[in-house]
């Protein structure tokens, strides 16, 4: 063993853990979902004012839903697959609120991130396929491109062309809380799962 | 280089002799004491299922897991020993890792240890995907895990000490192909000039360890990633391949490491040296590339597996150990026949591990056939035909050095030195014969609780195991308690000068 | 000199638009080419920087072991899918991986590899077929997208391609050590500089006995 050996082995190794520790948030995530996951649940952020045009052609911001809890979807309404998981799940969290009025405290907004394609015959017919009715659940596109970007950005939603002409994207259901702050991100779920998780923001 | 170094060099020869000596013994005496506790793991086992021992079964399953890692281990451990003692004589090897193999090795050993009997892990030495991530609360992923953790860290060391030891051969011949003396099998070179017994067979253990422990690496981290991240997933049928890959290569390679000890120990018996002709180096071919196809032969009641991997498992299985065993067999009698050979325990013990070898062999085959595998895989045909070849073959072959170490301290047996070898032998045959005929009876392998038709078989097979135990602890007592005198032995073997590098 | 513009080249190359995107449109081009040549950049300056290289930091890295580690840790950074993402999420990492690529993988495996002994490079590639077998079986099963860039399908491919290489590094390592091929011959000349200097301040790099 030379001089300097420990020394440097020592050096190298802390720094080495101390940047893969950084990298995985303290070794508890390796992919960038589990990482905003995480930055959320710790950190919970205040979601950017943008306006959004909502099935009946009405303009509303997230300021509208100060008080409530609000779970928010992203979709685009040619999607032929997990937005339509997303959109069942949230039918059945609204069924589950018309049967229990007790926890009407939560609303439901989908977002589109198409807005070449969403206009509001489209978001019309799919807020129709779900049983979407606002205000309790309204299908939106934000009115701006850059209202888009921000959102999506703060989100920390990726959308990325997929070979058949729609798009992938990182699919959840964000929580936003009484005071508009992005709380939780959550999986597509069971309803009493997601109303739970709701009840619990509004606490 | 000046006279100072030269005088250097000799002192550091004889250092290193001592320190060479001195890692063998403790090697020796890990694998004497390990073997003898999993064998009281076995005996346990079988006095349960005799209903001689009240056992429960997690307790039994716990036994299981860990008598047949630890035993897969130490074999591993007790051919490594052999290889390396015989090989140095002809190749440079390192002595630091050659003792960082048996330190990780006894780190991993404590990690598998405490994953069972602290943690309860029961998922067979095996752990095949993904019975160790659903234990149903028996025992926890932190167990599987340490377990897993146990058998990398091993894999690491054995990984060193092949490594370092094909860098030796590689060094000394140029090419691994010219260790195995490929150029002799096919004819390219005179027979007189190949190298030495122990070189082909150390070269061809080494290289099939060193692939099956970067495959099983790759198993290994991709379940305890499982463990730990349920959503990775993995093909179970893959994960079977990889780990039967890697467990099939690992275990075998414990008989070509420790048949050295036949080559080199039997000839100093008979005072005519190994033959090493044109077909020996040709089997030893044969077999390193069949050892490592012949794995699908464990999958064969896997009816997901493509029919020609089965086709291939089976065919091979008739042959892959055939060669080396052959010429083994037909060597051995060769240099027995007419030698006026002296017998003692050691030289009966060589000479009975390529008996054993070669009995073990027979068994094998039937099993290896896929219709008969279908009905008697899951018989205790299959633990007597591995026991028969490990136990009466490995660990009779690494008793006969282990014994032939000890005679170099000539003070006084104590007069039972016949009776530990008739103890075993005789043992060992009633255990391997109560396991076989159970299997023709149908009677299922694994199971912790029997039926009363299937106690005669058991409590058979219990009388052999004890029989063992008495056998071989007689000789490891007797191994250990010369082991400070044989520490203090001057060295006489001093390693053959060693050609001039030829690569590097 | 040749190493330095070849060096360079390659860099700028992997930075142009064209090239930077083509590459990392593709997951499993982005794993298996572009990283793998960043890191070749890297060992292409060792020789040069070699030269360069303070006494004590040549002697504490005893057998290039703080080397090796350094490598250790900066590749598993980059394996990470968090990191591959942030990397194309935003410009800063870009640079980040741009840059500490070469310097913190290529140019201490290019200065630490010269005073490895054999046994010790031997086990280096061993467990880099192993690491590259285990993230390619990952990546090929995962269920679930573990890149929020990348398709699924595209992360299937950039297992098969991870396994490819490893089963080749197999194949390949297998073969020249059994037939005895050098490994280096094809790259002498790169390597001539590195030999040199190799032999001047390193004697015997080997493991005590």
């Amino acid at each position: 063993m030379t001089r300097g050996f420990l020394p440097l082995l020592g050096f190298v190794i802390a720094t080495g853990l101390a940047t893969l520790g950084f990298a995985t948030s303290g070794f508890r995530v390796v992919t960038t979902e589990g990482a905003r996951r995480l930055a959320v649940e710790h950190h919970p952020r205040a979601v950017p004012d943008a306006v959004l045009v909502d099935q009946d052609g009405r303009r509303f911001t997230f300021a509208a839903y100060r008080g409530k809890a609000l779970l928010v979807e992203f979709i685009y309404t040619n999607c032929p697959t997990i937005c339509g998981i997303l959109g069942d799940d949230f039918g059945r969290v609204l069924a589950t609120l018309r049967q229990d009025r007790g926890t009407s405290g939560v609303d439901l907004l989908s977002i589109s991130f198409d807005p070449a394609r969403d206009g509001p015959r489209a978001l019309r017919s799919y807020a129709a396929r779900f049983g979407a009715n606002a205000p309790g659940w309204r299908v939106a596109v934000p009115a701006t491109r850059e209202g888009l970007r921000a959102l999506l950005k703060s989100f920390g939603v990726v959308v990325i062309p997929d070979r058949f002409g729609g798009f992938t994207h990182n699919a959840a259901i964000y929580l936003l809380d009484g005071q508009g702050r992005l709380v939780r991100i959550l999986d597509a779920g069971p309803p009493a799962t997601l109303l739970a998780e709701a009840a619990h923001a509004v606490s | 280089m000046s006279a100072n170094a030269g005088r250097a060099d000799r002192a550091g020869v004889r250092d290193g002799e001592t320190a060479a000596r001195a890692v063998e013994l403790a090697y020796i005496a890990v694998v004497a004491i390990v073997l003898l506790l999993m064998m009281l793991f076995g005996l346990t086992m079988r006095a349960a299922q005799a209903q001689y021992l009240d056992v429960q079964p997690r307790l039994f399953y716990v036994l299981l897991t860990m008598h047949g890692a630890g035993m897969v281990g130490i074999a591993g451990v007790a051919g490594a020993v052999v290889m390396w003692h015989f090989v140095r004589r002809h190749v440079p090897v390192n002595t630091t890792v050659f003792l960082a193999n048996l330190v990780l090795f006894l780190i991993g050993a404590v990690l598998i240890l405490g994953s069972g009997f602290i943690g309860g892990f029961a998922g067979a030495w095996t752990f095949l995907y993904p019975l160790p991530a659903h234990s149903n609360g028996i025992w926890s992923a932190n167990a599987a895990a340490a377990y897993m953790l146990g058998l990398l860290v091993i894999g690491v060391g054995f990984l060193l000490l092949h490594l370092d030891v094909l860098h030796g051969i590689w060094r000394t011949y140029g090419s691994l192909a010219n260790g195995l003396g490929l150029k002799q099998a096919i004819g390219l070179k005179p027979e007189k000039t190949g190298p030495p017994p122990a070189v082909p067979a150390a070269t061809m253990a080494s290289i099939v360890n060193v692939l099956g422990i970067v495959i099983g690496a790759v198993v290994l981290i991709l379940s305890l990633v499982n463990l730990y991240v349920p959503s990775f997933t993995m093909s179970a049928l893959v994960a079977k391949n990889l780990i039967y890959f890697f467990g099939h290569v690992f275990i075998n390679a414990t008989i070509y490491m420790a048949v050295i000890a036949v080559y080199e120990i039997l000839p100093l018996y008979a005072h005519h040296p190994w033959k090493t002709n044109r077909i020996f180096y040709l089997a030893w071919v044969a077999s390193t590339v069949m050892v490592l196809i012949v794995y699908p032969h464990h999958l064969l009641m896997d009816f997901a597996m493509p029919p020609w991997a089965l086709v291939v498992g089976q065919i091979i299985s008739y042959l892959s150990g055939l060669p080396v065993l052959l010429v083994t067999a037909f060597g051995a009698l060769t240099v027995v026949h007419r030698s006026g050979l002296r017998w003692d325990t050691p030289s009966g013990l060589c000479f009975l591990g390529v008996l054993g070898w070669a009995a073990g062999v027979i068994p094998a085959i039937a099993d290896g056939t896929i219709v008969v595998n279908s009905v008697m895989h899951n018989t205790q045909w299959v633990p007597g035909h591995f026991h028969t070849y490990l136990l009466l073959g490995t660990v009779a072959m690494f008793l006969g050095y282990m014994t032939w170490t000890a005679k170099e301290v000539p003070h006084e047996t104590i007069g039972t030195e016949p009776a530990a070898f008739w103890l075993y032998v005789g043992g060992g045959i009633i255990f391997v014969v109560a396991f076989l005929a159970a299997g023709s009876a149908s009677v299922p392998r694994r199971y912790a609780v029997h039926l009363a038709p299937w106690l005669t078989y058991d409590r058979i097979g219990s009388l052999g195991a004890l029989l063992v135990v008495l056998g071989v602890g007689i000789m490891v007592v007797q191994f250990l308690v010369r082991v400070p005198a044989l520490a203090r032995l001057p060295m006489t073997a001093v390693a053959q000068p060693l050609p001039e590098a030829a690569a590097e | 000199m040749l190493r330095l513009a070849a060096a360079a080249i390659l860099w700028f190359g992997l930075w142009l638009p064209p090239l930077r995107s083509g590459l990392e449109s593709d997951m499993a081009l982005h794993m298996t080419v572009q990283i793998p040549l960043l890191a070749v950049v890297g060992i292409l300056i060792a020789p040069e920087v070699r030269r360069f290289e303070p006494r004590w930091l040549a002697e504490a890295d005893w057998l290039g072991i703080p080397g090796i580690v350094l490598v250790l840790f900066s590749t598993s950074c980059w394996m990470l899918p968090v990191a591959l993402d942030s990397a194309l999420g935003d410009w800063r990492m870009e640079v980040a991986k741009f840059v500490s690529l070469p310097l913190l993988v290529g140019m201490p495996l290019g200065l630490s590899w010269q005073r490895m002994p054999p046994l010790g490079r031997l086990f280096v590639i061993a467990n880099i077929i192993s690491k590259v077998g285990a993230l390619g079986g990952l990546y090929l099963a995962a269920p679930i997208r573990l890149c929020a860039y990348y398709r699924l399908d595209q992360q299937a491919e950039a297992g098969s391609a991870l396994l490819a290489v490893a089963t080749a590094a197999i194949v390949g390592a297998f073969l020249a050590s059994f037939f005895g091929w050098s490994w280096r011959r094809p790259f002498r000349d790169a390597w001539k500089g590195h030999r040199a200097v190799a032999t001047a301040t390193d004697a015997s790099p080997s493991l005590p006995t």
